[in-house]
């Protein structure tokens, strides 16, 4: 196998499936109706509500939903699996189900007078629905930033290559706020200034100088425990899941801390200051980067052959053989594992927030929402080839940059500086959309339980719970563990995304199979996931570190344990909930809406 | 895809953003400022009708979008909407 046939398979997925299924199912099933008047026309607010041009829109829910997730998970699966489960959960995942989540999401809003998700859950299933999005979008971005805090807490302590790019990222990300906002620059201006120093420290970073400064800071730390761990504990996902002690080191928690330092900035300080302009200046790292690698993909068969053939096995089993880590079956694990690039359930709330009040004429909804996922897919896919070609490292995201610095050096450019770009560009990518992560916990732990307790108003004190459970997570060490959490909630929300697309298509009398098959394969999917994750995390992590008496891997595996019986009770919730919904209005289709509204 | 429409995705991509930041704080200051002067509209008398009267035909091509979005139920991400890019 090869990166161009694997190219060629997938622009020949989304040819398919965009033009055979897709397309079908948005002419005979929805009927969408381009004289029929959108939200968008209907509430024009010049904000919220704001008929925009299919391009715009199609790029802005591109930037919105991509980020980290398609990346970290398929690295992930293609290291217990191998590379053709992942790629075929990918493309089928993508093909059957993942337009379907995305663009099924903004119609639903789209006819729904622009309505979001919980809104239309509290009207056509139950008003506890509600309820259940608050605990899944909490637990949700709890096991998130646990997880990606300790995956850049790893690299930033092993790659001394990396800091000071990243450093540079944020300053440059707080001059470009105080240029834009303050200074009133323009955005040309401003963006070569900040963007051109930030590709300036990620290039100086392997200069051994620079190496060694990082490389010594990380050893001074270290020092100061004369080389002992501040905490260790068994982690049954080590040494290629043989299991062994981990042991966190002063400089690993040192980085972890700095990180969250700056996830806390970017929670409290206002929007504009820093967390939107560092989100600006990273969009351009990766892009250059994703942009370089997957042309260095397509074109390395033919120019550098070396760098384009698959490395890792095409499949390791249906159930790896992992010693002490437990069990991993690839169903259902594979299909938590690779979520985003596949289908995803945050597309869905967004796109019912944000994109669906945009939409100008519901001929757009299915480039917009459908053409961003297929999109998202390529990104998947890139990530997949990257961790397929790359030589093996010691970790997934150090393979990862291998392979995609492999590909960026096709264009010329020096292999070390092409890994530098390609792990700087990992980095930035989901130190980003952890900042956002914390921002948004912390409002959703205000909103959740301000009332009750009242201390959590404070910014400050929602902001810093919100990361020492975090850093909590971090401390079990099993991120892997931790990812398929997340995955799962994920899931599970694409799976009730696509429970209200069901239950509304039945209440209007149309053909709910295209979403209501998927739903019912990621419901019981996911439950069964969760239910598998907290069997390894119970018996291979919590029992082992009870055993040995070390209190904080007890309690950091603990939690997720705790999390995900809470999880599969809201899914239970739901499921009830939605069941009978569903077959109240099965029995009784409630008419079609009328005749659109006129457009002028 | 033509040139124009690249140009148009890529405005998706980047700028777009910062703009729709920039109206919804314009919003939400002329929100406050129509309370203040026009709260009497949904009940909340907080200035003398006179200086509201002079006021009013600067205030009217705003006054049914600001009652819109007065009487919308936001959810709590909605609030913060732009937090939530690429998670």
């Amino acid at each position: 196998m090869n990166t161009l046939l694997a190219v060629i398979i997938g622009i020949l997925t989304v040819y398919l499936a965009y033009t055979r299924y897709a397309r079908r199912i948005d002419r005979n099933v929805i009927q969408s109706d381009p004289k029929r008047a959108t939200p968008a026309t209907l509430y024009m607010d010049g904000v919220d509500f704001m008929p925009t041009n299919r391009n715009i829109l199609f790029g802005y829910h591109f930037k919105s939903i991509a980020a980290a997730g398609p990346i970290v998970g398929a690295i992930v699966a293609a290291s217990l699996w191998g590379w053709l489960p992942a790629l075929v959960w990918l493309v089928l995942g993508v093909s059957f189900m993942g337009w379907a989540s995305d663009y099924s999401a903004i119609v639903l809003s789209v006819r729904n007078e622009g309505n979001s998700l919980s809104a239309v859950a509290y009207r056509l299933v139950s008003p506890r629905t509600r309820t259940a999005l608050f605990l899944f979008i909490f637990f949700y971005l709890l096991l998130i930033a646990g997880a990606f805090v300790g995956i850049m807490a790893q690299v930033m302590d092993g790659q001394p290559k990396t800091p000071l790019g990243i450093i540079l990222l944020v300053a440059m990300g707080l001059l470009l706020g105080q240029m834009l906002y303050r200074w009133k620059m323009g955005l040309l201006g401003a963006t070569i200034i900040t963007v051109g120093i930030t590709f300036l420290g990620i290039l100086l970073g392997p200069l051994p100088a620079i190496e060694g400064v990082f490389k010594g800071l990380n050893e001074a730390l270290n020092a100061m425990t004369g080389g002992t761990p501040i905490v260790t504990y068994f982690d049954p996902t080590l040494a290629g899941f043989k299991g062994a002690e981990a042991k966190i080191m002063p400089s690993l928690l040192f980085w972890a801390i700095a990180i969250c330092l700056f996830c806390y900035a970017g929670s409290v300080l206002p929007i504009w200051r820093m967390a939107q302009p560092v989100v600006y200046v990273g969009f351009w790292i990766t892009a250059t980067a994703m942009v370089l690698g997957l042309g260095g993909a397509a074109v390395a068969t033919v120019v550098r052959p070396e760098v384009a053939q698959f490395q890792i096995p095409a499949f390791k089993g249906w159930n790896p053989q992992l010693g002490p880590a437990g069990i991993m079956p690839l169903w259902p694990m594979l299909f938590v594992t690779i979520a985003c690039g596949a289908i995803s359930g945050w597309h869905a709330l967004i796109g019912t927030v944000g994109t669906a009040r945009q939409i100008e004429n519901e001929a757009d909804m299915l480039p917009v929402g459908a053409g961003s996922m297929f999109a998202e897919f390529l990104l998947g896919l890139l990530a997949l080839l990257a961790v397929s070609v790359g030589t093996k490292a010691p970790s997934p995201p150090a393979t990862f940059a291998n392979g995609l610095g492999g590909f960026i050096s096709v264009w010329g450019v020096p292999v070390q500086y092409a890994v530098s770009l390609a792990f700087a560009a990992f980095i930035v990518i989901v130190l980003v959309v952890t900042q956002l992560i914390f921002r948004v916990m912390k409002i959703t732990l205000t909103e959740w339980l301000g009332e009750v307790i009242l201390p959590l108003r404070n910014q400050h004190v929602a902001s810093f719970i919100s990361v020492a459970l975090a850093i909590l997570l971090v401390l079990t060490g099993t991120w892997i563990y931790l990812w398929q959490l997340f995955g799962a909630a994920n899931q599970l929300m694409a799976a009730l995304s696509l429970l209200l697309v069901t239950v509304w298509l039945a209440s209007v009398g149309k053909d709910w199979l295209y979403a209501g098959l998927p739903m019912i394969f990621m419901y019981l999917t996911t439950v069964a996931s969760i239910l598998v994750t907290a069997y390894n995390l119970y018996f291979n992590v919590y029992q082992p570190n009870l055993v040995a008496g070390r209190v904080i891997p007890v309690v950091g595996s603990g939690l997720m344990v705790l999390v995900a019986i809470l999880l599969v009770v809201a899914a239970l919730l739901i499921a009830v909930d939605g069941w009978r919904a569903f077959m109240k209005h099965l029995r009784r289709p409630a008419p079609a809406p009328g005749p659109a509204h006129a457009r002028g | 895809m033509g040139w124009a429409a690249f140009k148009q995705f890529l405005y998706g991509l980047t700028g777009y953003e910062f703009v729709r930041h920039a109206l919804e704080v314009r919003r939400e200051l002329e929100a406050v400022f129509i309370v203040v002067t026009m709260g009497d509209l949904i009940g909340v008398p907080v200035l003398p009708p006179i200086y509201s009267l002079r006021l009013l035909p600067y205030v009217v091509p705003e006054i049914a979008n600001w009652k819109r979005q007065m009487a919308r139920r936001k959810e709590f991400w909605e609030k913060e909407e732009y937090d939530l890019h690429g998670v």
